[in-house]
């Protein structure tokens, strides 16, 4: 009936925009419940055909039968009992929705429409209007369903979760007691239940720490979704560069690290009500510190509550740890999981240079072949300890699968790209298994649905800290019977598994029970650094749950100490509390603060950046010639530091020009782009740090803004870019793809292929319309490229001076991470290049640094043939290798190394450097030993050296803003001063031409290197002689150990055994100052001091000029007050008045 | 603890079959910002969680008719025919409901009474 009415009506299209307009107008107006232009307006156009569709197919079938159904009707009316439910007497599918739209005003619409028409026929009449409504009320009742049934689903499955039953126990226990322990295993659903029921029982601002970024992310979706406010900010996260956080946000997931920092704000955290430390059976570094000052904090915040949840491993040592805190054990929800135990047979056992034998692990792909029908799914997931080991059982797996077509190989660890890591994510063709090789990231990190088939190789491979190399080690070790436990579990998550474990049970049963935590494997520097900022004392004192070795802890403070982060009592020095606030390795801060000084921010802020990630640089496309043709332009043989500089820079100019085609440019390098997205933040958040302690000059705002046209444009842009990202969000993780048979086959050891790969992948993404560049979406929201360009540009082309003094503030940042190339390297082969650092001898370049590829920049040229002995080059051109890290895997490896003058650098950085008497020997930091020839030079670099330095230093402080309660007018750092020093500095690492030999002393002679401590009367003679400070402030006196006079914190001078100490005082020769006009026979020590404080004549009267302004007795006033014994009487004087006073009471003497 | 709960004085629903339980920031015929909608029962009513709109609303449940109780609107405690009806009434009252209706009902439970026994 409906149909033939339509077919009846005045020209009336159902699929005309303008007849849709016209009900777009009467239904969907600026203030309705569905709004014309919206999605759901979309969705309700598309719903309306789909309806048209199914009312038309159905009216036909009803038209057959339709008179039945009103016999029926009356029938069951006539049985009814007592009770009349009034049910109208025909079915219509209109009386099962709860919904009407109000239409009065409609349908007087509808009347003048109808009067209109009598002039134009077009408009809806009363039945198009009536059909239209019935449809929207089928909409909105379908919506309805929809939104419901999702409510309905998401409330079943967190009534089925394990935990569900124990919610009151935990919100009770929580209530009564200041410290809960929630164990439970894989799913039981401890991470996204706990804080939603504290939130439910009205507990406010929760804290949750993760041990890791993305899972920060994924609860606050996960948990904002099943709180139902998904779309509101009661949920959020918070890591290194991104927040949710607003102030309506009551549950917070943030990393560990990120809570401890907010400790070091607030100190008693006042911030949270609840804090639940997740993982902490994972034992990592910050969560067991984090332990620690919660448990100290306790005290002060008796209304605090602490949840710790852990896996159910090894509970009672945390219970233990807080005053026997109650446990709440759960239940995991695994599925039964089958254990295999398959030791390898010793024909098969690899030795230790070997390969791994890759037989006992295709036994196993064979065997899950034979036993189950491929149309039984599951994944294969095989734990190797690392990544060389992964590449060769992949290769040999990848024979097998092609061969068989049952299964697809990938890899999966760190170092591959993120699009290849998220591939272990796409699914596997019916009949074929994915087979997952993987670093122990799947045992906690990453974790993949379907699998059902887990090989545990039994061997991980782990950080270690050797603190008598100061070298990391990457070592193979058993895994514990907790990991091993939880690899199994990777098998049970979706259905039943089996595990199979190349080992014998007794070998684990001999397994340790847990891991090593990672406190008593690493480098304590950082952690020790953040105690002392946060005054918790004597780090030896702290109450950790499993206390670090003494050792490592007092190694820790040594090296804080040589760092100049701790002062000789242990106690922060103003750099020290400023790097502790830096979320960076300690060397790394040293850059980024002296960078601050100089003009040189930009480039020290990317450097800085990009020796805090990963490399950009992939590993898998070293191989690759295109690649490595095109990342050409980029390598810089000053080292790998100015390589990523350059990388980072033309990659800011490719976004400039480009914007989104950067993704093609980095593919077509092999470089990671995530990386550089990080990079560019943490840049980011450098620049904020160095302003907010006020060594840096915030910008101007002026220079961005443009007039109102641009800031407009930038307005909508912006809101655009937000629009996108919300979009991305809400479609993220809907979009697996299926994997192709050939998936593996170009893996990473087919040159070239992976590149291609990831292209083919973006291509079909892109043209499905789906695929947004998110992270350029990110980027463009966080940074002004226009702006970032232009800090850039200031780095871009470095000249050399720029170069050179750049190099020289990542060797003070670095120092003393050095290394000495071997004497004989001219000799070897370019990949047998030797270096030694002074605690370990025999290392080697990492073949990705520049060094490894172009070793001849770091040789001394043969023309400067050496008189002596074949062993003792004499050269003005020896260099030295600072290098970020030293990592022994099969190798010590040095990576991240950018090339110094050994003299020049040694002598402005070094904390220690012994001279002889002539100074024309120096032994510096006890370990390398320069020679110079000629006794006048010799003298006059180190002098120079001497005066630059401490210049260099008295502006740092300056800038760290030490002196400014003395006088905080005058000690600010002008320009002119900045200048000055750099112009100083660069001229010293460029122009000192002075000929040396340059090597590392032997183990006897470090035993036998300094005279050691004078007698009585020696030292008397000395007093006598000479003892005078060198530098206003400082006093030269005996060293107690070394012998000698220490003249600075880092000079000792005469105090090296072999010195010709007996003669020093013969050593005077006629000297005559360029500046003044003193000509007196002086020591080498005499002359170096004179030379410290005579300026020529202009630059005096400037420096007394500023003396002047400031207050008496500051650092930059060059007088002080001297006590002569001799006319017992105290004199102003400078440092060279002093001299030539002395001078002449020593002459009238004789 | 006080503090926190008068901060939010939210109301939770909770449907008397199944249990599931939801708070809900209306109950009536007409949520706000709804316009021209009108819903044909007293209803308990929430924002629509679902919907990035924020005016977008959704009907957890209401009261059967006939026994009061507070049943959720999914289809397993309560259906909707004119009026709202708890499962426990429809299947008391099932002959008075259209055959339409009857066969959903069984086609979706077919338990009671199998035809083979």
């Amino acid at each position: 009936m409906d149909a033939e009415r339509r077919r009846e009506s005045r020209s009336w299209d159902w699929d005309s925009p303008q007849c849709r307009a016209q009900l777009d107008e009467i239904f969907f107006r600026q203030h309705d419940y569905i709004q014309a232009g919206s999605s759901e307006h979309k969705e309700f156009w598309a719903f309306f055909e789909r309806f048209q569709r199914f009312k038309t197919k159905r009216d036909m079938s009803v038209s057959k039968g339709g008179s039945s159904k009103e016999d029926r009707d009356g029938k069951d009316r006539r049985k009814t009992g007592h009770v009349d439910l009034g049910l109208p007497k025909e079915y219509d599918a209109r009386y099962r929705i709860n919904v009407s739209v109000c239409t009065r005003d409609v349908e007087e619409r509808v009347g003048k429409t109808e009067h209109r028409s009598k002039h134009r026929s077009s408009g809806p009449g009363s039945q198009e209007i009536s059909d239209f409504r019935l449809t929207l009320l089928h909409f909105l009742d379908f919506n309805q369903r929809q939104s419901f049934g999702k409510l309905a689903k998401l409330r079943r499955e967190q009534k089925n979760l394990p935990i569900f039953h124990y919610r009151d126990r935990i919100v009770e226990l929580v209530r009564s007691h200041p410290v809960v322990v929630v164990a439970g295993d894989t799913g039981c659903g401890k991470s996204t239940q706990v804080p939603q029921y504290l939130l439910s029982a009205g507990f406010n601002n929760v804290a949750c720490t993760q041990p890791r970024r993305i899972a920060c992310i994924s609860l606050a979706k996960r948990v904002s979704f099943e709180s139902l406010n998904q779309y509101g900010s009661k949920v959020g996260y918070q890591i290194r560069f991104e927040t949710t956080r607003t102030t309506a946000t009551k549950l917070l997931f943030l990393t560990e690290g990120l809570l401890l920092r907010q400790i070091q704000q607030d100190k008693t955290l006042a911030q949270y009500e609840v804090v639940i430390v997740d993982e902490v059976h994972e034992r990592h570094l910050h969560c067991d510190f984090l332990l620690g000052v919660l448990r100290s904090l306790l005290s002060d915040r008796p209304d605090l509550r602490l949840i710790l949840m852990s896996a159910t491993i090894n509970i009672k040592l945390f219970s233990d740890y807080f005053n026997s805190a109650p446990v709440l054990q759960v239940p995991g929800r695994l599925f039964p999981i089958q254990v295999i135990y398959q030791p390898i047979p010793p024909e098969e056992q690899p030795s230790r240079s070997e390969k791994l034998d890759p037989r006992p692990y295709l036994r196993i792909l064979q065997g899950i072949d034979q036993r189950y029908p491929p149309e039984e799914r599951g994944d294969l997931l095989l734990f190797l300890s690392g990544v060389a080991e992964i590449s060769s059982i992949q290769e040999a797996c990848q024979v097998y699968a092609t061969h068989t077509r049952r299964w697809i190989v990938l890899p999966l660890h760190s170092t591959l790209s993120l699009a290849q890591q998220d591939k272990v994510f796409d699914i596997a063709p019916p009949g074929v298994r994915k087979c997952i090789i993987s670093t122990n990231i799947a045992e906690t990190s990453v974790t993949i649905d379907g699998v059902r088939f887990v090989v545990d190789s039994g061997k991980v491979k782990e950080m270690s800290f050797d603190p008598k190399a100061k070298m990391q080690r990457l070592q193979e070790f058993w895994i514990s019977r907790a990991s091993s436990e939880q690899r199994k579990g990777r098998a049970g998550r979706t259905g039943p598994g089996v595990c199979y474990r190349l080992y014998a049970e007794s070998d684990y049963d001999a397994f340790a029970p847990y891991p090593v935590p990672e406190i008593h494997r690493v480098a304590l520097d950082s952690l020790i650094l953040q105690m002392k900022s946060m005054s918790l004392g004597d780090p030896l004192s702290f109450v950790f749950i499993d206390p670090p070795p003494a050792a490592s802890i007092q190694t820790a403070v040594t090296y804080l100490k040589e760092q100049g982060a701790l002062d000789n009592h242990c106690e922060l020095t103003s750099i020290g509390s400023l790097l502790a606030q830096l979320p960076v390795d300690v060397v790394i801060g040293k850059m980024l603060v002296l960078g601050s000084l100089f003009n040189l921010v930009e480039p020290v802020l990317t450097v800085a950046a990009a020796l805090s990630v990963q490399s950009p640089f992939l590993r898998s496309s070293q191989q690759n010639p295109d690649c490595a043709t095109a990342r050409q332009p980029l390598h810089s043989n000053q080292g790998d530091p100015f390589s990523l500089l350059n990388t980072f820079n033309a990659w800011v100019e490719v976004k400039g020009e480009r914007g989104g085609g950067s993704r093609k440019w980095c593919r077509r390098r092999g470089l990671e782009e995530q990386r550089l997205y990080e990079m560019v933040n943490l840049r980011r958040q450098f620049k904020d740090l160095l302003r907010s302690h006020e060594l840096l000059e915030s910008e101007d705002c002026t220079s961005s803004s443009g007039d109102r046209g641009q800031r407009r444009e930038r307005i909508t842009e912006r809101r655009k870019l937000h629009q996108m990202k919300r979009d991305h969000e809400q479609q993220e993780g809907t979009k697996r793809k299926v994997l192709k048979l050939e998936e593996g086959q170009d893996g990473e050891f087919s040159s070239g292929s992976d590149t291609e790969e990831a292209g083919r992948r973006k291509k079909s993404k892109e043209s499905s319309g789906q695929d947004v560049d998110i992270q350029e979406v990110k980027f463009k929201l966080r940074h002004n490229v226009t702006e970032l360009q232009e800090a850039v540009g200031v780095s871009q082309d470095l000249s050399s001076r720029q170069q050179a003094l750049l190099k020289l503030l990542l060797c003070r940042g670095l120092y003393p991470q050095l290394a000495l190339p071997d004497e004989h390297n001219s000799t070897r082969k370019d990949s047998d290049q030797v270096f030694h650092t002074k605690n370990k001898h025999g290392v080697v370049v990492h073949p990705t640094s520049v060094f490894a590829s172009d070793p001849e920049v770091l040789q001394v040229p043969e023309d400067n043939a050496s008189e002596m002995g074949s062993d003792k080059k004499d050269s003005s051109k020896h260099q030295l290798l600072a290098f970020v890290t030293l990592l022994e895997t099969n190798k010590p490896y040095l990576s991240n190394c950018v090339r110094v003058p050994a003299l020049q650098a040694l002598l402005l950085v070094a904390n220690s450097v012994d001279s002889n008497a002539d100074c024309t020997r120096l032994v510096i930091d006890g370990w390398l030993e320069v020679e110079l020839r000629e006794a006048e030079e010799a003298l006059k670099v180190l002098s120079s050296a001497l005066t630059l330095r401490a210049e260099w230093e008295r502006m740092l402080q300056a800038k760290l803003g030490q002196n400014k309660m003395e006088d905080s007018a005058v000690s600010g750092v002008t320009r002119k001063m900045v200048e000055k020093l750099s112009d100083g500095l660069v001229r010293f690492l460029l122009y000192t031409e002075i000929t040396y030999s340059l090597r590392r002393l032997a183990a006897l002679q470090v035993q036998n290197l300094y005279i050691g401590p004078r007698s009585e009367s020696e030292l008397c003679h000395m007093k006598a002689l000479d003892l005078n400070p060198l530098f206003p402030g400082a006093e030269a006196k005996p060293d107690p150990i070394k012998g000698g006079l220490r003249v600075t914190s880092f000079f000792t001078y005469n105090c090296l055994a072999d010195s010709k100490d007996l003669y020093s005082e013969c050593l005077r020769t006629f000297w005559s100052c360029p500046n003044c006009d003193l000509y007196m026979p002086l020591t080498p020590l005499e002359r170096m001091q004179h030379e410290a404080t005579c300026r020529p004549a202009g630059e005096q009267q400037q420096l007394e000029e500023e003396a002047e302004k400031g207050k008496t007795g500051s650092v930059s006033s060059l007088t002080r007050v001297y006590h002569c014994d001799v006319c017992n009487e105290d004199l102003k004087l400078t440092s060279t008045e002093i001299l030539k006073h002395k001078r002449q009471h020593m002459y009238s003497a004789k | 603890m006080a503090q926190a709960i008068g901060e939010t004085p939210h109301n939770t629903f909770t449907c008397q079959l199944c249990g599931l339980s939801s708070p809900y920031t209306y109950y009536g015929q007409k949520p706000p910002n709804t316009r021209a909608i009108v819903l044909l029962e007293e209803c308990f009513v929430t924002r629509d969680p679902f919907s990035p709109d924020r005016d977008k609303f959704l009907v957890l449940g209401s009261t059967c008719s006939l026994c009061n109780t507070c049943v959720c609107v999914g289809s397993d405690c309560s259906l909707f025919y004119t009026k709202r009806f708890c499962m426990q009434c429809v299947n008391k009252h099932l002959d008075q409901f259209p055959s339409q209706i009857q066969t959903e009902l069984a086609k979706k439970n077919p338990s009671p009474r199998p035809a083979v026994s």
